[in-house]
């Protein structure tokens, strides 16, 4: 058996967090810190190399919904964000390192400059612990949903996203 | 019927795109993406966390194979307004300065209005990303 395992209590403490943190639902509300605006769009075309017409003409790229709700420097998840919320619990159990596995974004439609988007995010999964490349781990799966308020309609989703890292006990670690 | 405005056949191929990795494109692309992680800007801290260099985020891969996909939408069809309703990629090799990321992709499935088409972009040590992109056509 693995060091965590031996640990006969992590797994059980492990997953009652997760069914405690999933059930939240969608949670830790946050705006945007500007609306879809022009300048950031220019940074983001010059640096892909992304010379599509359209996203000098009042449209955003698909790929940036994302882009919009980052934390940005120095920013920080709410207390009650449930991914982070689930990154502490396996850190705080010994799962210490972490890595991006999988990105499934789903588009609505294009964003326009001006609309003010906001992003909740749900934990959806855990799953483990699994023995991997890496090491053993935990996936944690989360998923965002983006919004924009219209002034006469309910709240419209725009874009989504499932996103899973590994959160893992690097192999050749101390147990 | 509509008529298509993306003219795909299931297998078609998209030209190989190649992408030189720079330090300068890792760090002004995660910059762009708002994304001020220190292992995508800072050699030395990504270092000391085990890694060989600083390495392109996932909000960039994500964006190049938008990118791959939709500049190869426009050469095939003279126009830019091919939709895209989602990109779903797992990652695996990081991608490195001074390494390069070649696109490869060609079209899965061609259904209800929404053709699904296979990406993969490979650095030296593997495959950076794979994925699925779905366009309405």
């Amino acid at each position: 058996m693995s060091a965590a395992a031996a640990d006969t209590g992590a797994h059980e403490r492990i997953m009652a967090e997760a069914e405690r943190i999933k059930a939240l639902g969608e949670a830790a509300e946050r705006e945007a810190r500007d609306p879809v605006n022009q300048p950031t769009i220019n940074n983001w075309l010059e640096a892909m190399g992304n010379t599509n017409p359209r996203w000098q003409a009042g449209e955003a790229p698909p790929s940036m919904a994302q882009v919009w709700t980052m934390y940005g420097l120095g920013g920080k998840p709410p207390a009650d964000d449930p991914l982070h919320g689930m990154m502490k619990v396996l850190t705080d159990e010994g799962y210490t390192a972490v890595l991006g596995t999988n990105c499934e974004q789903e588009y609505r439609r294009t964003l326009r400059v001006g609309e003010q988007v906001r992003v909740t995010t749900a934990l959806d999964s855990v799953v483990g612990p699994k023995r991997t490349g890496m090491g053993e781990g935990y996936f944690v799966t989360s998923r965002n949903t983006w919004y924009v308020d219209g002034s006469e309609s309910d709240a419209e989703v725009v874009a989504t996203m499932l996103f899973r890292v590994l959160k893992f006990i690097p192999r050749g670690a101390a147990s | 019927m509509t008529t298509s405005t993306l003219p795909l056949t299931v297998g078609d191929t998209i030209p190989t795109w190649e992408v030189p990795i720079t330090p300068t494109l890792v760090v002004s692309t995660a910059i762009s993406t708002r994304d001020f992680q220190d292992v995508h800007h800072d050699r030395d801290i990504a270092q000391a966390a085990g890694s060989k260099d600083i390495f392109v985020n996932i909000l960039t891969s994500t964006a190049l194979v938008e990118r791959y996909v939709t500049d190869w939408a426009h050469q095939r069809t003279g126009h830019w307004d091919t939709e895209v309703r989602g990109i779903a990629i797992r990652l695996g090799a990081p991608a490195y300065p001074y390494d390069t990321l070649s696109f490869t992709g060609s079209v899965e499935s061609v259904e209800d209005g929404v053709a699904t088409l296979t990406v993969t972009g490979s650095v030296s040590l593997g495959d950076h990303v794979i994925g699925t992109v779905k366009v309405a056509v």
